[in-house]
């Protein structure tokens, strides 16, 4: 049906399939110099390590499709941490129900960022740059600064700690999360309507789409799992403190965008951002394993300094090609066939 | 087809020298020649007895000729004077601004064609007229010998119109040419000196105001009969479909609109460009919901407040704008065609790709949509395709009102003549078609019963066979004189 | 009154709160204590002045606190090799605005959202700070500390420089042809250079002018102390923002004062030791901040859907 094209030319056209040999070549690398990289255990702690970031950068993804951003979701995982050990050490509440008024308070946090956004027409950027400090700051207030929350029942740190099938919880956690996400995006209306929304707001509310609360759907979406995302790093870290999450939004935002999806709306695929997620959080843990790094305990900058430094390669990068293709498109216009009738 | 066939204009200096047609008969694409924004393919261009080639935007600003459009281009958040002198002058960076200067040259400029505007003002406190006061005045101050003005009491009162034409005549007692293009005939009696007619991108003819009369511009704009071939009505109209009673909204500028629009009916909504009528269409459609008025849907009243409700109630609008608002372009042709059908096409929210693909053949059959398949994105279409794959995103709906805005305009004639088609076989089915189009002939051969809009609201209720003078009377405001 | 509606609301909210201050607190007017939270804010004055211009141009600049971070180690790496202050200054100032040069070029010249772009590079030199410094503080020889005058002295000279640098920025932005470029590309870019200005050129300026004045505001941070806190950008950006938006500069360009920021930025200051006179306690300064952020912009917004609807 489509103008035919060299099979590489068309995968190498594909951000994902760009992403996929960068992961490749990474686990190459790393298996070859780090010390016990290709071991079930290191595998494990990698999962573990990601994991948050990973669910974040998932709810970002939809958000960003639509044309938008969400600066809070850090913070909010944060608040979130906090408000649980309220709920546990302080109300005194069961486990299963604490946790189930977390994500609860996550999905109203995302639902304030949406009302805002989507109610008074305010730009995202700023909306969740005031919440981004807010709910941070609810966080701190809570807990006095520096109070944190600890001994959770065995159960609930199993989310953190122990293993099915050789995955870690949370990593089944992540799969199902993704799947889910996948599905919404690629599978159901609602994705289209954030991809129409992405592309042209104007054009989807003549198709007499519900753009406002399609648009406020992604921020509900992104505190609800953002709360999720807390009750993962508190079983993981057996604590939970105010300044949990610090800074995550910036690598959700990162994974998001290097795994292809267009910080103009529009373009993007779950896919990409998983492969995005992974490539980071296998190039922050491999440097770690290096043992002139390691030695010198630099892994971890080592590993945010590149991934700052990937994304704007990749912003850029994707700019670039897109000119030239452009000019390209534009020199075989001439040649271009000419569509013919289906009958 | 070309928009502009050796056309001859010329203009004194101290004269107001309307310029009237059709929409389409070609006034914009002069103007945009005379601006230098259009290189003409032949033909000469003298400014002062000087021959000018090769005219751009800058040499025609630099030989004097400034053009006010409808919608004056300010900087909302900088002052009147300021606007006036980013305008005017280059300033290197480091350069201070000299505000006093600046503010008593606004003042003179603003004196100068009898504006009373605080030259401190931001012009966002500034009404869309005093707005194109300014414009005016940035003209005068980079000493402007020829003035076009584009409509400019498009959206005007009575009482600002009048402060306009004293501006006019003030240019006018300075010497100032001026290009004055609009619609209404009283204005251009009133102001202008010569009058010239344009038609089908042809002039036919230039006359003094004082030797001629209204009924006799009406004759020169229409001109020929309806001579392009329209596919014969074969329908009978049936029950109501649509009934407005007194419908108006401040906002989108139309009042008292009360027309029915019947089953089988291709009700044509005709008029001059401002005269509401895609105002008329975002109400029924729910983007600017009416806030005075009855909306009766098959003898239901509708209260029609967003998109979404317009959809549900079987309301389908085919935008004027396609690519701003019709087909979303970097979308595949499947997913255009789909996206006002979600609830139904996909229950429980679940994509069907083989249904959506299937309706997409569908209708890339029905409408004979040429296009490489359902995947192709929407903007890899011509115009005409593009609108076939709008119109098929609406018929999916299986509407009870169809509302075409400008259903071929841009759009090549060979998918004119198949749109056209279309829109007959619809009727045909049962539909009910309400048709905007600034193409008089289409209209004229389209239309079971004509609407004409002046002004925001219904000016005339004409049967579809009327004549083009008897519309453009009704349009012009001038219904007596027309049988003249 | 009207033009300057929305800047005087708030200076009538921080002199409110000063009464209440004064009603309740005396204390807080002493003047030494006064005198060292005044000079505390001067750095974030300076770099809300750039981030204010960065806003009008319809901008937005989030990597200013890692620039002032980097800024800060190479003042005080210099400082602490005996370079006299001026060189010292002008390196600094030279590295920031170098910083800012990137993301102008990434933004203006590539056409890049500056969100992304800002976030990119703050964690970018953050972490490549950290990398190269790895959290250690930098000691100052003794001359640095308050330009080696008296402590009152040096806080009055770094008092004085911060409002003179404000009163020049706020009338360069009134008076001089490229302050009203500023604006009208803020406005609209496309007709600003139908007005034969550059966007583009703008655009990169207002980055490089941010970047220079984050390496003034970190060099006359590090002169407050004897160490150099390579950590001491942190959330500055946030600060900064916050100060320009509750000072009335419309985050999508084309509106804002200076004195409305430095307004602003007094009240957010302000607030913190507030609370902790007012006995509340002061772990609410960050929640207050976020909660004066959305009160800002949502009075915006309801203010200019109030003004579209007319």
């Amino acid at each position: 049906m489509s103008q035919p094209a060299p099979f590489f030319k068309t995968l190498l056209a594909r951000p994902e399939a760009v992403l996929l040999f960068v992961l490749v070549a990474e686990l190459v690398f790393f298996s070859a110099v780090g010390r016990n990289f290709n071991t079930a255990d290191n595998f494990a702690n990698i999962v573990r390590h990601s994991a948050e970031i990973g669910l974040l950068a998932l709810v970002m993804m939809p958000i960003i499709l639509t044309g938008g951003i969400d600066l809070s979701v850090g913070s909010l995982l944060g608040l979130c941490a906090v408000l649980f050990g309220v709920f546990t050490h302080e109300w005194h509440i069961a486990t299963p129900l604490a946790a189930a008024l977390t994500l609860v308070v996550g999905a109203a946090a995302g639902g304030l960022n949406g009302g805002l956004i989507t109610g008074l027409r305010l730009p995202p950027l700023i909306v969740t740059l005031g919440t981004f400090s807010l709910f941070r700051g609810l966080a701190e207030a809570i807990t006095k600064g520096t109070m944190t929350y600890k001994d959770f029942s065995p159960a609930f740190l199993a989310l953190g700690h122990e293993r099915a099938l050789g995955l870690p919880y949370q990593g089944w956690l992540f799969i199902a999360i993704a799947v889910a996400i996948s599905v919404l995006v690629h599978r159901t209306t609602f994705g289209r309507s954030f991809q129409a929304i992405g592309f042209s707001p104007e054009g989807a509310r003549y198709a007499g789409l519900p753009v406002q609360r399609r648009i406020a759907t992604t921020y509900v979406l992104a505190g609800f799992v953002a709360a999720l995302a807390a009750l993962v790093f508190t079983a993981r870290l057996r604590q939970a403190r105010a300044d949990a999450g610090s800074g995550y939004e910036l690598q959700a935002i990162t994974a998001v965008v290097l795994g292809g999806t267009s910080i103009f709306g529009g373009v993007g695929t779950v896919g990409g951002t998983v492969l995005g997620v992974a490539c980071v959080a296998v190039l922050t843990t491999g440097l770690k394993l290096i043992p002139a790094i390691a030695l010198q305990g630099i892994g971890s900058e080592l590993g945010s300094l590149l991934t700052g430094a990937l994304l704007i390669f990749a912003l850029a990068g994707g700019v670039l090609a897109k000119s030239l293709a452009a000019r390209r498109a534009r020199r075989q216009s001439l040649a271009k066939p000419q569509p013919q009738p289906i009958t | 087809m070309r928009a502009l066939k050796e056309v001859s204009f010329d203009l004194h200096a101290g004269e107001v020298h309307a310029l009237l047609g059709e929409n389409g008969a070609g006034k914009s694409t002069l103007i945009k020649v005379i601006t230098g924004a259009h290189q003409p393919d032949g033909g000469r261009i003298t400014v002062g007895g000087v021959e000018v080639s090769q005219l751009t935007p800058a040499r025609a600003r630099a030989l004097g000729i400034a053009c006010i459009y409808q919608q004056p281009a300010l900087f909302p958040d900088l002052s009147v004077a300021e606007n006036i002198a980013l305008r005017l002058e280059k300033t290197s960076a480091w350069q201070r601004v000299r505000w006093a200067e600046i503010a008593r040259r606004a003042r003179e400029l603003l004196q100068r064609i009898g504006a009373e505007i605080d030259p401190a003002t931001e012009v966002r406190e500034l009404s869309m007229p005093e707005q194109q006061l300014v414009e005016i005045a940035c003209a005068l101050g980079a000493g402007a010998r020829i003035v076009i003005m584009d409509e400019p009491t498009a959206s005007l009162t009575q009482k600002e119109q009048h402060l306009l034409f004293a501006v006019v005549r003030e240019l006018r007692a300075q010497g100032v040419g001026v290009i004055y293009i609009s619609h209404r005939l009283e204005e251009i009696f009133a102001l202008a000196d010569r009058v010239t007619v344009l038609r089908d991108g042809e002039s036919v003819g230039t006359n003094p105001v004082a030797a001629i009369n209204e009924a006799s511009l009406i004759r020169m704009m229409v001109g020929r009969e309806v001579s392009a071939i329209y596919p014969p009505a074969e329908s009978a109209p049936g029950e109501v479909v649509l009934a407005l009673c007194g419908v108006g909204c401040a906002a989108g500028g139309v009042r008292d609109v009360s027309l029915e629009v019947r089953a089988g009916e291709i009700m044509g909504l005709a008029g001059l460009v401002g005269a509401g009528r895609t105002e008329l269409a975002r109400i029924l459609f729910g983007i600017t919901p009416a806030d005075s008025g009855e909306i009766i849907l098959h003898g239901r009243r509708v209260a029609v407040a967003s998109p979404r409700i317009a959809v549900a109630a079987g309301i389908a609008y085919v935008p004027e704008d396609r690519r701003r608002h019709g087909v979303i372009l970097e979308m595949p042709i499947a997913a255009n065609m789909t996206m006002a059908i979600h609830p139904r096409l996909f229950p429980g929210a679940w994509l069907r790709f083989g249904a959506e693909r299937a309706l997409a053949l569908d209708y890339i059959r029905e409408l004979a949509v040429k296009t490489f398949g359902p995947e192709a994105p929407g903007g890899s279409l011509s115009g005409g395709n593009q609108q076939k794959v709008a119109l098929a995103r609406w018929l999916a709906t299986q509407p009870k009102l169809l509302i075409l805005d400008e259903p071929t305009q841009g759009v090549d004639v060979g998918a004119k003549g198949e749109i056209h088609k279309i829109i007959r076989r619809l009727a045909k089915d049962g539909l009910a078609v309400l048709m905007i189009s600034s193409d008089l002939p289409e209209v004229l051969g389209m239309s079971d019963r004509i609407a004409v809009m002046r002004g925001g609201t219904i000016a005339a209720m004409l049967p579809g066979h009327s004549d083009a003078h008897t519309v453009m009377a009704a349009a012009l405001g001038q219904p007596g004189k027309a049988a003249a | 009154m009207g033009k300057y509606f929305r800047e005087l609301s708030v200076a009538a909210a921080l002199v409110l709160l000063l009464v209440v201050l004064a009603g309740i607190a005396p204390a807080f007017f002493e003047l030494q204590p006064l005198l060292s939270r005044l000079t505390a804010q001067t750095p974030a004055l300076i770099v809300a002045v750039g981030m204010t211009l960065v806003i009008i141009c319809r901008q937005i600049d989030i990597s200013v606190g890692s620039q002032f971070g980097v800024c800060a180690v190479v003042a005080g790496l210099l400082a602490a090799a005996g370079l006299p202050l001026s060189v010292v200054l002008l390196a600094s100032m030279a590295a920031g605005a170098a910083m800012g040069a990137l993301n102008g070029w990434l933004v203006a010249g590539l056409g890049l959202p500056s969100i992304v772009v800002t976030l990119a590079t703050m964690v970018t030199w953050q972490e490549a700070l950290r990398l190269f410094q790895q959290g250690k503080f930098i000691n100052l020889p003794a001359g640095v500390q308050w330009f080696g005058l008296a402590q009152q002295r040096g806080q009055l000279t770094l008092i004085a420089t911060a409002v003179v640098l404000l009163t020049c920025a706020a009338w360069a932005m009134k008076n001089l042809a490229a302050g009203r470029h500023v604006y009208a590309v803020g406005t609209d870019a496309e007709a600003a250079r139908l007005a034969g200005i550059n966007p583009r050129g703008i655009t990169l300026g207002v980055f490089i002018l941010l970047g220079a004045l984050a390496g003034l505001a970190a060099t006359l941070n590090i002169v407050q102390s004897p160490q150099v806190d390579p950590k001491a950008g942190g959330g500055l950006e946030l600060k900064a923002i916050a100060a320009a938006v509750v000072g009335g500069v419309a985050v999508n360009g084309g509106r804002g004062n200076l004195w409305g920021v430095f307004v602003g930025l007094l009240l957010l200051a302000t607030i913190n030791p507030a609370l902790t006179y007012l006995h509340v306690e002061a772990y609410w300064e960050k929640a207050i901040q976020g909660l004066v952020i959305l009160l800002a912009v949502v009075a915006d917004g309801i203010r200019s859907r109030k003004g579209g609807a007319k």
